[in-house]
């Protein structure tokens, strides 16, 4: 007798997993962006004090110009170009600096730099922002403790980035963490520089990480030919059945491997097992077992290395309001695929949310229909990445859609929009 | 009025999508990438049509066949990215099953079909939810509340949250029903759903008389329970048939 037992929907279905490692890599950046719409909208400065001049810090992004209310729109786009172009050369120039630290072998520099970067952001400006919420919710914490916490937080946070043995949630958590107070200094940046500056570092990084004598295509190579990992800061989205060991190279915070065969479909986190290495020196002390066997290269530098070139221009003073802070980004930004999950740079996690938080200044509208535009660039970007199996910028499709939906948004939809709704029509 | 009243207009307009949302599609991700493109669909329909009557703006003449133009072109626009919507879900569901038959797993079930169709209505309703009434939410966490003089019943925020959590309902489930229909060619489910959106967006017209709130908004509810109560049955029908 023959025994045939249909398939019920019990049994589970195709869709119960697919599109794991999309999502798992969607959701921090969402939640990034939702924080720092929600900084922004609670810090953000009374309309009465906008027009002080005082009010913007004086930082890389602004040092040719200074944007002010009163200026004519030529005036202020002029300034605004000029300010991004000499943003991008610092970037580029940054970033050429640490391909030349990274090929004569300045390891420990740029780890303990990197070290020191981290701490920096969590504890000076993630504690402008902790006090100045304080001061805005007259929450009560006397100082003491608030330094006591501050410090013990950054610590930990400097110890969870880089040490393997901290849990990748602890980890991830504090990647988050960190982008979101880069993304919320940044939007302090006056209105035209902000959008000058996001798209030209959308080219630069097309730029960097396609043409053959990019800087970060430079880096990558560099790093797969030694077989080792990246410095850099990168947020890595496990998969939840996730069995491999620790690796315990020098900068455990990234790898870069080898693109393997992976079938092109929706589902590259197939058996991880499966694919050997292609490079067979994965065993020497100086990159650990890399659990991942295959990946897309990645590459990613810091933000925070221009610190010391650019912050002898300007005096670090933290006043009520006014922050004299220089800051520079250099974190570019692609991504590639492991085995283990696919990561992201941080550098795309802050100008993403820059560019929402920038947003959210004019309207909730323009937040959800920049969000969505980001949303689904990110989307494309992972699925290019999956047929093309290299690394690849993230920044150009999002921040191109995001901002042509913003001005579309702003200038076109809501007029209709909010003409249609309070007369309560809808449709 | 405060930070509550705000957090209670925004929960009465997304309320029942937050559940549908936690129960149904939080659980697999290929749900949440559906409801994630089916409102960037939307909000693409929505700029092209603001787009197309932005010249038009603002209406200033109050007669009414101005307006009725204006929602009948909409609303066809959309059942047409409806439309448009199916056929790219056929070739996403032909794509699905080649893999399913190549990773030797179980084709697509119906209830995987409808809970896809349910993703993607979920998507309109709570774009629509968002761009009209959550938008224009953020006076209402301050300190006072706003009354529109046509219909000085209701604070205005209630009004437009509960217009919005009707066509929540109708957008989400006239899509599972659309792609039945679809599905099934079956010419009364493809045409139930053009036909009740239109009504509805014209009802919403009612809305213009001064106090005519009063029996617009009830009305609404009620075609928002006629296209539940359609959906059930049709459901029931298909599980009953499988």
């Amino acid at each position: 007798m023959r025994r045939r037992r249909t398939p019920t929907a019990m049994d589970g279905s195709i869709l119960d997993s697919l599109g794991q490692e999309i999502v798992g890599v969607m959701s921090p950046v969402s939640i990034c962006m939702l924080l720092v719409v929600l900084l922004v909208s609670f810090l953000s400065p009374l309309p009465s004090s906008i027009d002080s001049p005082s009010s913007t810090p004086v930082t890389a992004a602004t040092l040719v110009y200074l944007e002010s209310p009163s200026d004519p729109p030529a005036k202020k786009l002029a300034g605004a170009l000029l300010n991004a172009a000499v943003f991008v050369v610092l970037i580029a120039a940054v970033t050429f600096l640490l391909v030349i630290l990274y090929y004569y072998n300045f390891t420990g520099f740029l780890k303990a730099y990197m070290r020191f970067s981290a701490f920096f952001v969590l504890a000076s400006m993630g504690g402008s922002i902790l006090f100045s919420l304080l001061r805005r919710f007259s929450l009560s914490l006397d100082a003491p403790s608030a330094i006591l916490l501050l410090l013990n937080f950054s610590v930990i946070g400097v110890l969870s980035v880089f040490s393997p043995a901290v849990p990748i949630v602890v980890r991830q958590s504090y990647m988050v963490a960190l982008a979101i107070i880069v993304a919320a200094w940044f939007t302090k940046l006056p209105e035209w520089t902000t959008w000058t500056v996001l798209l030209a570092l959308a080219a630069y990084d097309l730029a960097a990480v396609l043409c053959p004598r990019g800087p970060l295509r430079i880096l990558v190579d560099l790093a797969s030919s030694r077989d080792e990992e990246l410095p850099a800061l990168v947020y890595e989205a496990r998969p939840t059945a996730s069995n491999h060991s620790v690796s315990s190279s020098p900068f455990p915070a990234a790898s870069v491997e080898l693109q393997p065969q992976y079938p092109v479909n929706f589902n590259p986190n197939a058996n991880p097992n499966s694919e050997p290495r292609p490079n067979s020196s994965s065993n020497d002390s100086s990159s650990g077992p890399n659990q991942v066997d295959d990946s897309v290269v990645e590459i990613e530098s810091l933000a925070e290395e221009t610190f010391p070139l650019v912050s002898a221009a300007t005096s670090i003073s933290q006043m009520g309001s006014t922050q004299g802070d220089l800051i520079s980004s250099a974190e570019q930004d692609d991504i590639f695929e492991t085995s283990r999950g696919i990561r992201l740079g941080l550098g795309d996690f802050v100008f993403y949310s820059v560019l929402v938080g920038r947003a959210a200044m004019y309207d909730l509208m323009t937040v959800y229909a920049c969000y969505l535009a980001i949303i689904s660039g990110l989307g494309c970007t992972l699925i290019l990445l999956s047929i093309c199996r290299h690394a690849l910028p993230a920044l150009p499709i999002s921040i191109t859609l995001g901002v042509v939906f913003y001005f579309l948004t702003r200038l076109v939809m809501e007029p209709f929009v909010v003409g249609a709704s309070t007369s309560l029509i809808m449709f | 009025m405060t930070v509550a009243a705000g957090l209670g207009y925004a929960l009465i307009a997304l309320g029942p999508a937050l559940s549908i949302f936690v129960s149904v599609i939080a659980k697999k991700p290929f749900l949440v990438l559906t409801l994630l493109s089916s409102t960037l669909f939307w909000l693409v329909s929505l700029i092209l049509l603001s787009g197309a009557w932005r010249a038009f703006l603002p209406i200033k003449s109050s007669a009414l066949w101005t307006y009725v133009i204006v929602i009948v072109t909409s609303v066809s626009f959309q059942e047409g990215v409806r439309l448009v919507f199916w056929k790219l879900y056929k070739k996403l569901e032909e794509m699905l099953n080649a893999f399913a038959d190549r990773t030797s797993k179980p084709r697509l079930f119906l209830t995987d079909k409808m809970q896809i169709g349910l993703a993607g209505g979920l998507g309109h309703g709570v774009a629509h939810a968002v761009f009209f009434c959550l938008s224009l939410l953020t006076p209402a966490f301050g300190g006072a509340t706003y009354y529109v003089e046509r219909c000085s019943h209701m604070p205005f925020f209630l009004i437009s949250a509960i217009i919005s959590l009707a066509f929540l309902l109708m957008h989400t489930f006239s899509m599972v029903i659309a792609f039945n229909g679809y599905a099934e060619s079956r010419k009364s489910d493809q045409l139930f759903v053009p036909i009740i959106h239109m009504v509805a967006a014209i009802m919403t017209l009612i809305n213009l008389a001064p106090g005519g709130c009063a029996i617009g908004v009830p009305l609404l509810c009620i075609s928002a329970a006629v296209t539940l109560q359609y959906c059930w049955m049709m459901v029931c029908r298909r599980l009953r048939e499988n």
